[in-house]
C-alpha cells in the first residue's frame, strides 16, 4: 500500500468518523459508524492480519444490531 | 496503461449484462424480499424513481445477490481460479441463508459468473480487471442516479414480462 | 495495480455521497457501493486464499448490517 492509497482510505474512515458526529438521527449514526469500519479494514488487511480482519468483521454487524435492538427498546419504553 | 483500462472497462459491460440478466430472470424487481428492501423501494420512489427498479435496488442492499455473486466470484478466480469461485459461491449461499432471503439467485450468478470469468482469463483479461469492473458496474446501479438506474431497471422488468 | 486505485477512488466517491444524503433509505445503496468497494479492495490488496474468506466474510457482515438497519427503519416486523 502506497500513500495515495493510505490517503483514499484514510479518508474514508475519517469522513464516516465526521459525518457520525454530525448526523442527528440515529438509523444515519449507525451507518456512519459502519463506514468509519470499512475505511479501517483496509489497513488492517494490508498489515496480513487476515484472520483478525475475519474476526471483526463479524463482530461489527453484531454489535450494531445489538446497538438497534437497545434503542428500539428505549423507544418504545419513552 | 490505456489497454488496462479499456480491458476493466470491457468488464464492467460484461459484469453489468451478467448481474442484470440473472437478477431480472430470477424475478427481483417483483417485491422486496424483506421488508427492508420494501422501505428502501418507497423511498426510491417517492424520490422520482420506478417502484420495480427500487425493489431490484432495495434487494441488491439487503441480501447478497447476483452482484455479490459476480464480485465474489472474481475474487475467487483471482485467487484461487476455478475452486475459488465455487468456494465464494457457496459462501454467498449461506450468506443468502444468513439474511432469511430464500432465494438461488445470487448462488446461481456466482457460479455461472465463475466460468464466465474464467473463460475471459484465457483470452486475455486478467481476473482484477473483473474486480474492478464489477465494482464499476455497481457504481452505475446503485451511486450515480437512483432515479435514472430505477427507471432503467423498470424498463427492462416490463421487457422480460 | 491501477485496478486497485478506481476501486479506492470509487469507494470514497460513494462515501461521500452517502455522506451527503440525508433520506435513510436513499442513503444505504451508496454505503452498499462502499461495500463492494472495500470487499474488492481486501482481495487486491493482499493475494492469498484466506483473503477471499476475508472479503466474504466482510460483505456477509455489511450486508447483514444494512438488512438490519433498513428493516428496523421500516418498522421492524421480528420484534425482539
Amino acid at each position: 500500500m502506497d500513500d495515495p492509497l493510505v490517503v483514499l482510505f484514510a479518508a474514508v474512515a475519517i469522513i464516516g468518523a465526521v459525518s457520525a458526529h454530525l448526523q442527528h438521527d440515529r438509523f444515519n449514526k449507525l451507518i456512519a459508524v459502519g463506514i468509519t469500519f470499512g475505511g479501517i479494514v483496509p489497513f488492517i488487511v494490508d498489515r496480513g492480519y487476515l484472520d483478525v480482519a475475519i474476526a471483526i468483521s463479524l463482530i461489527i454487524p453484531i454489535t450494531t444490531i445489538i446497538m438497534l435492538l437497545i434503542c428500539r427498546r428505549e423507544t418504545c419504553d419513552t | 496503461m490505456l489497454g488496462e483500462i479499456l480491458h476493466i472497462l470491457t468488464a464492467a459491460v460484461i459484469a453489468w449484462v451478467l448481474f442484470v440478466t440473472v437478477d431480472i430472470f430470477f424475478r427481483l424487481p417483483e417485491r422486496g424480499g424483506v421488508s427492508g428492501a420494501s422501505a428502501i423501494a418507497r423511498d426510491i420512489e417517492a424520490s422520482g424513481g420506478a417502484l420495480a427498479g427500487g425493489n431490484m435496488m432495495g434487494n441488491i442492499v439487503c441480501s447478497p445477490d447476483a452482484s455479490a455473486g459476480t464480485l465474489l466470484a472474481a475474487c475467487g478466480v483471482y485467487v484461487a481460479g476455478i475452486p475459488g469461485g465455487l468456494a465464494a459461491a457457496l459462501m454467498v449461499f449461506i450468506g443468502n441463508r444468513i439474511c432469511h432471503d430464500p432465494g438461488y439467485a445470487g448462488t446461481t450468478g456466482a457460479v455461472l459468473a465463475t466460468f464466465v470469468i474464467y473463460a475471459f482469463t484465457q483470452v486475455g483479461f486478467a481476473a482484477t480487471d473483473f474486480i474492478a469492473g464489477m465494482v464499476i458496474a455497481i457504481l452505475t446501479i446503485q451511486g450515480l442516479s437512483h432515479i435514472h438506474a430505477s427507471r432503467l431497471l423498470a424498463q427492462l422488468w416490463r421487457l422480460r414480462q | 495495480m491501477i485496478a486497485l486505485y478506481i476501486v479506492a477512488v470509487i469507494a470514497v466517491f460513494a462515501v461521500c455521497r452517502a455522506s451527503i444524503e440525508k433520506n435513510t433509505g436513499r442513503k444505504l445503496p451508496y454505503v452498499n457501493v462502499m461495500n463492494f468497494a472495500i470487499a474488492g479492495a481486501i482481495v487486491l490488496l493482499l493475494d492469498h486464499p484466506l483473503s477471499l474468506v476475508a472479503a466474504a466474510a466482510y460483505f456477509v457482515g455489511s450486508t447483514l448490517e444494512a438488512n438490519a438497519i433498513a428493516s428496523t427503519y421500516a418498522g421492524g416486523v421480528r420484534r425482539g
